[in-house]
């Protein structure tokens, strides 16, 4: 059995048809079985077994695209339950761009941030505001709701706010030390949760409480997007990008910088790193994906209130980066794609299915331990559980592994008496 | 020629005074040592330097412009790097990124090109990279470059700071007890390579030493600092036989004993 | 306007006094736990919370049993106080070793993601408690002490104009201040608290004093745990209505307490949170007197969150704290 298992593991033509054949079936059965989740999930574990495969990184995100861009819509196309699965997808989309975001400044800055979903706010507000008749309330000029074309820009300003609020906050926050920062972080997210709670007088810019309805959906060429089948497409964009920015930021300097910033500060310090910089520059980054999230956000929703902010939101984007294992960008992704479908499906079907025996009769399950109003508990339980047994979660992160072959022979034509011969450490010590 | 002057530098903590009127000249390309009893002030004074406390009063000049004031990234910037006397790595990260960080401020790749991986940014990555393992072959790290700090035995963590403080291309290098920990064979190619470092890269290097046979064997100048005062500076053979020296170390009473 | 302020301080000095000595004795359990382990605990105001739902509970089984309304109220009430400190005493200690102890040499974020773990929890399995016995979640009490009693203040001046006190609010604050001059016996005065002072001083140093660190650090949380569940029980008997989420707010605002007045410093503690009630109150009293009406009290969280930055930017060492240098 190990033996096989070796082979398989060294075995590409193997991987290949096994991991063919699992899609295949997966997507056969969603296609003919429309009502079950479990081939919808299944499928999209193909992903995850996608991920374990030896294939070179193109490869992978070759064989990722034919299936999230054609294979799941296609198969889940065919009956009533379509748009809810497209619905649970793009909103798994959404939070992992969050959770990513929020891995720039926990998992690799090591920042306890606990009022991350601010930005996510700031983001949802800035479409919401602009794209309601909301906004003639307080704009000298101009006439609103602006058209569904306005989107796509307010893509990029939900960006540019969000990373603008990210810096505004942490100019004071950064400056607060260790521990403090996660309550500075949490004040903060509920500051900004009762301001926009309460911000329809003296003058109505958010409408309050009463949020902002029928925000114009986002339009392109005269087509209107209505549907989650639709959002998916912008979404999963969005998070390509997000998962391709964060990862070259992640091998660049910035990165590294962020990194040092965790380990040691003083040293990161005394290294030549800015410190404060370092720190803005890791709010704002992982601010703006949760500020491009939240156009979408609003714009799918087509309506805007606070009640969507709260702290629970915060911390179950931080459940997603401790579960994945912080730091490490596709144990983000997994962490957060396990807690959507955890939240939205899982927990919902449980709980249809004990209602169900309790209205059959069979057994009686008291409303109030109904799974999907547990959802404190189980986060709760995930955060003492992982921190105590598995602080770096499911997919730990790792370090870039370096090919010393090749810096060798940059190191021989840099110099060709390179500064190993002048070295007076005699040779590699033992370690 | 002096390359670092320091100028009656003072540092109170609260009513504590750590160090009191210290001045000195450290000539250039010179190898300096700092000594004195434990609780002397010595750490102190280094975090002075480079811009870790702030001094109550006095004077830092470094090729005459004063340092007073920065902040520590910027006191790198100009030319100081130094190690820890508490080894101070990047745990979690490899030997090759912890010398990688060491260069952060002489990389001049900015978010538009990281973002876009532009052909310069390529390039200047790739080339930090080569650099960085270069001074891993310098200090005789190069075959861990993918392990992690953590898992470095003690002698060569002290080695891989050295390597990400030259990465840091200084003028002046601070040594904070480079040699604590060391077994003697340890010391003995640790002293070779104060030396190395001066010739190759150029170096003004200032220690902070316990071990005394190495400070009187490497360096061309001794400071001996005693409760936060400079009490005598000179050559190693003055030092050995300074009487003040001796009583702060051994109590009052040995000179005449001895 | 200021005639208009002038006219509500004596109600404004009995409400903050009330809601101070709460924030004081929540406040304490933070920084106790803070100056011995340096650790936010963040599940300090779902204890409290607890402790409210405890001793409400066992007040609504007493009052419904028969012989006991020939029980005094007061002793009823004393009972209750006892028996909900011990209870979560034990909670915070057994918190303290399942949660906290064994990352205690873990990098600072992981027992603050634990506490965080904690205080969910806490919440919803109080909600379920409740909601399973009650069918909601939000609790009502028994009504004690209910009766007004009214403060001539304008007797005094004509400026002021009487202020109404429920007489559970003299039973609140006697309470409170019976608990702050009881720890600062303890903390002072006895054994224990000496070890406690001397394990936040320098952990090493005192366990080579043979003074056995996980037993100081057990007590602290248990001592810190039962006054915080105490003053739950207090909080409910004064405010009548609870619900499990009563702790968040009302936890964060008592560490904002504990930071005004110093973090670790246990009598700055006590000041903090009586000046954060006393503020807040005349805030929420005051906000849109002064702001035009521009602001009114919903902001008075925010008011307080104002505090927790303004003080941790300028000077984060509180009012009575020592400020620290960190050792390179």
């Amino acid at each position: 059995m190990k033996a096989l298992w070796q082979n398989y593991r060294k075995n590409k033509l193997a991987q290949g048809i096994f991991l063919l054949l699992y899609i295949g079936i997966t997507s056969l059965s969603l296609y003919l079985a429309q009502k079950s989740v479990t081939a919808f999930l299944l499928l999209l574990a193909s992903l995850l077994l996608l991920y374990f495969t030896s294939f070179k990184n193109v490869t992978k995100w070759l064989i990722a695209g034919v299936v999230l861009v054609i294979l799941l819509p296609f198969t889940a196309s065919n009956g009533d339950g379509y748009q809810s699965y497209m619905e649970v997808a793009t909103l798994v989309g959404i939070y992992i761009s969050m959770a990513l975001g929020l891995n720039v400044v926990v998992g690799m800055a090591g920042l306890l941030d606990l009022g991350f979903i601010a930005f996510f706010a700031v983001g949802a507000y800035s479409y919401g505001i602009f794209a309601t008749a909301q906004a003639n309330h307080f704009m000298p000029f101009g006439h609103y709701p602006l058209s569904g074309e306005s989107f796509w820009i307010f893509i990029l300003i939900g960006c540019f706010v969000a990373a603008l609020f990210g810096i505004l906050l942490g100019i004071p926050v950064l400056r607060v030390k260790g521990d403090y920062l996660a309550i500075v972080t949490l004040g903060f997210g509920e500051i900004i949760r009762i301001i926009f709670n309460n911000l329809d007088r003296p003058v109505n810019i958010t409408n309050g409480a009463m949020g902002l309805p029928s925000v114009t959906p986002p339009s392109l060429f005269g087509i209107d997007f209505l549907y989650p089948s639709q959002f998916y497409y912008i979404v999963l964009i969005i998070l390509v990008f997000t998962i391709f920015t964060v990862r070259r930021f992640e091998h660049s300097k910035i990165g590294r910088s962020w990194k040092a910033v965790r380990e040691n500060e003083i040293a990161a310090q005394a290294m030549g790193v800015p410190l404060v910089k370092t720190k803005l520059m890791a709010f704002a980054i992982g601010a703006s994906f949760s500020g491009m999230m939240g156009v979408v956000f609003a714009a799918k929703q087509a309506f805007v209130d606070p009640t969507s902010f709260t702290l629970l939101e915060s911390i179950t984007i931080l459940v997603m980066v401790i579960l994945g294992g912080m730091g490490s960008v596709p144990g983000v992704i997994l962490g957060a794609a396990v807690m959507t479908i955890l939240n939205l499906q899982v927990l919902t079907e449980i709980t249809n299915w004990l209602n169900q025996l309790s209205t059959s009769g069979a057994i009686s399950i008291p409303d109030a331990l109904s799974p999907s109003k547990m959802q404190r508990m189980i986060f709760g339980l995930l955060l003492i559980l992982f921190a105590l047994y598995r602080p770096q979660g499911l997919l730990p992160a790792k370090n870039r592994k370096y090919d010393q072959k090749l810096l060798q022979k940059g190191s021989k034509e840099a110099n060709g008496d390179s500064l190993r011969e002048q070295s007076p450490i005699e040779n590699a010590q033992e370690v | 020629m002096s390359i670092l002057e320091v100028k009656n530098l003072t540092k109170k903590f609260g009513g504590l005074v750590a160090t009191q009127d210290i001045s000195m000249t450290v000539e250039k390309n010179s190898i300096t040592a700092i000594i004195g009893p434990n609780g002397a002030g010595k750490t102190t004074f280094f975090n002075m330097i480079t811009g870790v406390y702030q001094p109550t009063s006095g004077e830092i000049l470094l090729e005459s412009e004063k340092l007073n004031g920065l902040k520590p990234h910027i006191v790198c910037r100009k030319g100081i790097a130094r190690t820890f006397q508490n080894i101070r790595l990047f745990n979690e990260m490899t030997v090759l990124e912890n010398v990688m960080v060491g260069m952060h401020a002489h990389l001049k790749a900015g978010l538009f090109g990281i973002l876009f991986n532009l052909p310069t940014t390529r390039k200047e990555e790739l080339d930090s990279e080569i650099k960085a393992y270069q001074l891993l072959e310098y200090v005789g790290l190069e075959d861990f470059l993918n392990e992690k700090a953590c898992n470095l035995s003690y002698g060569a963590q002290r080695r891989l700071e050295i390597a990400r403080a030259l990465a840091a291309e200084p003028k002046v290098l601070l040594l904070d007890e480079p040699a604590a920990g060391m077994n003697p064979k340890e010391t003995t190619e640790l002293t070779r390579l104060i030396r190395n470092m001066r010739e190759e890269f150029n170096l003004t290097i200032i220690l902070i030493e316990h071990d005394m046979r190495l400070v009187m064997e490497i360096s061309e100048q001794i400071f001996v600092l005693d409760h936060g005062v400079k009490i005598a500076e000179g050559k190693p053979e003055y030092i050995r036989n300074n009487p003040k020296v001796i009583e702060a170390y051994l109590g009052t009473g040995a000179v005449h004993a001895g | 306007m200021l005639t208009e302020m002038i006219q509500n301080i004596p109600q404004v000095l009995i409400d903050g006094l009330t809601l101070g000595a709460v924030y004081a004795v929540i406040a304490i359990g933070y920084t106790m736990v803070y100056g011995i382990l340096e650790l936010i605990n963040f599940a300090h105001g779902e204890i409290f919370m607890t402790g409210a739902f405890i001793g409400t509970a066992m007040l609504i089984v007493l009052t419904g049993i028969g012989w006991v309304s020939s029980v005094p109220t007061i002793i009823m009430l004393i009972v209750v106080l006892l028996f909900t400190a011990i209870l979560t005493g034990l909670l915070g200690m057994g918190i303290e070793r399942v949660a906290y102890r064994p990352l205690r040499n873990m990098p600072r974020l992981i027992p603050l993601i634990t506490a965080i773990g904690v205080s969910f929890l806490l919440q919803d399995i109080v909600r379920f408690i409740a909601e399973l016995k009650k069918g909601n979640y939000i609790v009502t009490g028994p009504s004690l002490f209910n009766s007004q009693l009214s403060i001539k203040a304008s007797s005094i001046s004509s400026i002021f104009t009487d202020a109404t006190i429920k007489q559970s609010f003299v039973i609140v604050l006697i309470a409170a201040v019976l608990m702050m001059i009881g720890l600062d016996f303890f903390v002072n005065r006895t054994k224990w608290g000496m070890a406690m002072r001397a394990v936040a001083q320098d952990r090493d140093t005192a366990a080579l004093m043979t003074i056995n660190v996980n037993k100081v650090i057990s007590i602290t949380f248990f001592v810190g745990s039962a006054l915080g569940g105490a003053t739950g029980v207090l909080f409910a008997v004064q405010y009548g209505t609870i619900d499990p989420y009563i702790g968040f707010i009302l936890g964060l605002k008592a560490f904002t307490a504990a930071v005004l007045g110093g973090i670790g410093n246990i009598r700055g503690a006590m000041f903090g949170g009586l000046l954060l009630g006393l503020l807040e109150m005349f805030a929420s009293a005051n906000l849109t007197l002064l702001s035009h009406g521009v602001f009114g009290a919903e902001y008075k969280d925010v008011f307080a969150f104002i505090i927790l930055i303004l003080v941790l930017l300028f000077k984060p060492e509180g009012l009575f704290g020592k400020p620290v240098t960190e050792k390179v």
